[in-house]
């Protein structure tokens, strides 16, 4: 506890330098503004004054367990040793990911075409299938397609399987986002086009959804980004994408190292994604 | 799917009635709800007649022509287009409808379409013309509206009146026998209206048949050759324009042109 007790010093110091800080900073507003920099400057040293000791103190008093979460999340020798499994992991993922985005706009564009019909009993059975799968956990539909579909003796590949429950769950959502982006444009732009002769197709096709789809970039690439994620729940049936091979790898290491890497090679792929999600809303708001 | 074509039976009676007028509408009823806009009209448009209609907010002269175009459904009567009822469920309305153009008051151009792109879009994907024919065919017409130079230009850099004049050449792609206007100004700037009239009224010095709804007093008086005063969803009264703004017949009609006439 002795050293504990000299930190307390720079806490002190600290103090009295945002006072006196803060004094100076008073002082200056009524006369001399050019000396306003440097009693800020004063503050910002005396709040880091009491910061980084308060941290010592804590990571002092708390020494023993900092030094073994260390050990446990950032083992060098683990992240040497598995990165290379489960960058092999990732390529699968990303193929899963990137197969179901496919289907996914396929049945997400189908389904929104049917649920915005005019024949009352496609909407009736769009919507029902849309709610359904909405009201589910991914998790439990996975399941219920992997080994449901088995059961019918219909033996699908785990990828097979993955890609088709991924697709299943997220076309329900993103055909909710073509409705929309079909919706928001404006009525007056499928009447132009039936009156030159167009078909509602033609006009949907030509007229329509090129507007629409334009608008509906930036929510679909964010439901992909939530895809990439959630095709770590396949690794319930099995397929050996990243997850799986990380929760392995930590049952064999003994260590929750790999899932830091796991989780490290996840967001080296999100946030790039992210960042692009983000630069083509402005430029769409803009372009608007 | 419900659209299916009877080509016999349209081969018909365009046969049988093509000296007949252009547009015969007949008992037209349109009920929205709990509201009749439009309750029994008759009317005869005879080719090259140019057909203004006037009347006040909410007497039901946007719904006719909708109803004429099919973008609404007739609640009952008929509508012939050159012998053709559009009412009927065997007509193919995509076929009716290439030779019915319709302006819109909001333009309603294609935005992510070039100004060109927008008039060869129905001719290439309806008629399967291919694209150097309509591009030669759009060029043509956006000259005829005073608009070659705009060709590659987007809708969101043209004014008003400018994306106006490119609608009417986008629906003249189409060849129709009838032009339909349904407040092609309204929406405009008072200082590009003139653009607009000048482009309809050419059209109506080559032959074109049309039907106007409209405000623009001045352009009935001097282009149209029949005015129509609708209320309430009726034809109140119909004649020669002139004839109509000097001596109206009906009070409803005399009330209606003391109104917006005492300004001018």
């Amino acid at each position: 506890m002795g050293i504990a007790g000299l930190t307390f010093l720079p806490v002190i110091g600290a103090i009295l330098a945002i006072v006196f800080a803060a004094r100076a900073k008073k002082q200056i507003l009524t006369s001399d503004l050019e000396g306003m920099g440097l009693a800020k400057a004063g503050r910002t040293l005396g709040i880091i004054g009491i910061v980084i000791p308060a941290l010592a103190l804590i990571l002092f008093l708390l020494r023993d367990n900092v030094r073994a979460f260390i050990d446990e999340f950032f083992d060098l020798e683990i992240m040497k040793e598995s990165w290379s499994f489960l960058l092999r992991g990732l390529v699968v993922t990303l193929e899963l990911a990137l197969v179901s985005e496919a289907c996914i706009l396929v049945l997400g564009l189908i389904v929104a075409l049917i649920r915005i019909s005019r024949i009352k009993v496609f909407r009736f059975i769009a919507a029902v299938y849309i709610d359904v799968i909405r009201g589910m956990p991914l998790l439990l539909q996975i399941i219920i397609i992997y080994f449901g579909l088995s059961y019918l003796g219909l033996n699908l590949s785990r990828f097979t399987a993955g890609v088709l429950a991924l697709t299943i769950c997220y076309a329900a959502y993103e055909a909710e986002i073509f409705r929309a982006g079909i919706e928001s444009i404006h009525k007056g732009q499928m009447e132009a086009a039936r009156s030159l002769g167009m078909t509602y197709l033609q006009s949907m096709r030509f007229v329509v959804l090129p507007q629409a789809v334009r608008r509906v970039i930036p929510p679909l690439s964010n439901e992909f980004i939530a895809l990439l994620k959630d095709t770590a729940l396949v690794s319930v049936i099995g397929l050996g994408e990243m997850m799986l091979r990380a929760r392995e790898l930590m049952g064999t290491k003994a260590s929750v190292t790999p899932l830091v890497v796991a989780a490290f090679f996840y967001l080296m792929i999100t946030i790039p994604l992210m960042r692009l999600v983000q630069v083509m809303e402005k430029r769409l708001s803009k372009g608007d | 799917m419900i659209e299916t074509e009877d080509e016999n039976t349209e081969k018909k009676t365009q046969a049988e009635q093509s000296d007949g007028p252009m547009i015969r509408v007949l008992g037209l009823h349109k009920k929205f709800e709990d509201f009749e806009a439009l309750r029994g009209i008759d009317l005869d448009v005879l080719p090259q007649q140019v057909v203004v209609v006037v009347g006040p907010s909410g007497s039901g002269k946007s719904t006719m022509l909708r109803c004429i175009n099919g973008l609404e459904q007739a609640t009952r009567g008929q509508i012939f287009i050159e012998g053709i009822d559009i009412t009927h469920h065997a007509t193919d309305i995509n076929e009716v409808r290439q030779k019915v153009g319709m302006v819109f008051q909001s333009f309603n151009l294609f935005p992510h379409l070039t100004a060109l792109k927008n008039v060869t879009l129905a001719p290439i994907k309806v008629r399967g013309m291919d694209q150097d024919e309509a591009s030669e065919k759009a060029l043509k017409l956006l000259e005829k509206v005073g608009l070659s130079d705009k060709a590659d230009a987007y809708p969101a850099h043209l004014s008003g009146g400018q994306q106006q004049r490119v609608a009417i050449a986008r629906s003249l792609a189409m060849d129709p026998d009838v032009m339909l206007f349904d407040e092609v100004t309204s929406a405009l700037d008072p200082e590009l209206v003139k653009e607009v009239l000048d482009t309809m009224q050419d059209l109506a010095r080559e032959g074109m048949t049309m039907v106007v709804v409209t405000h623009e007093m001045g352009f009935a008086k001097e282009v149209g050759s029949r005015l129509i005063f609708m209320d309430e969803g009726i034809v109140v009264e119909d004649g020669d324009p002139e004839q109509v703004f000097t001596n109206p017949q009906h009070p409803r009609t005399q009330e209606f042109f003391s109104k917006i006439l005492s300004h001018i």
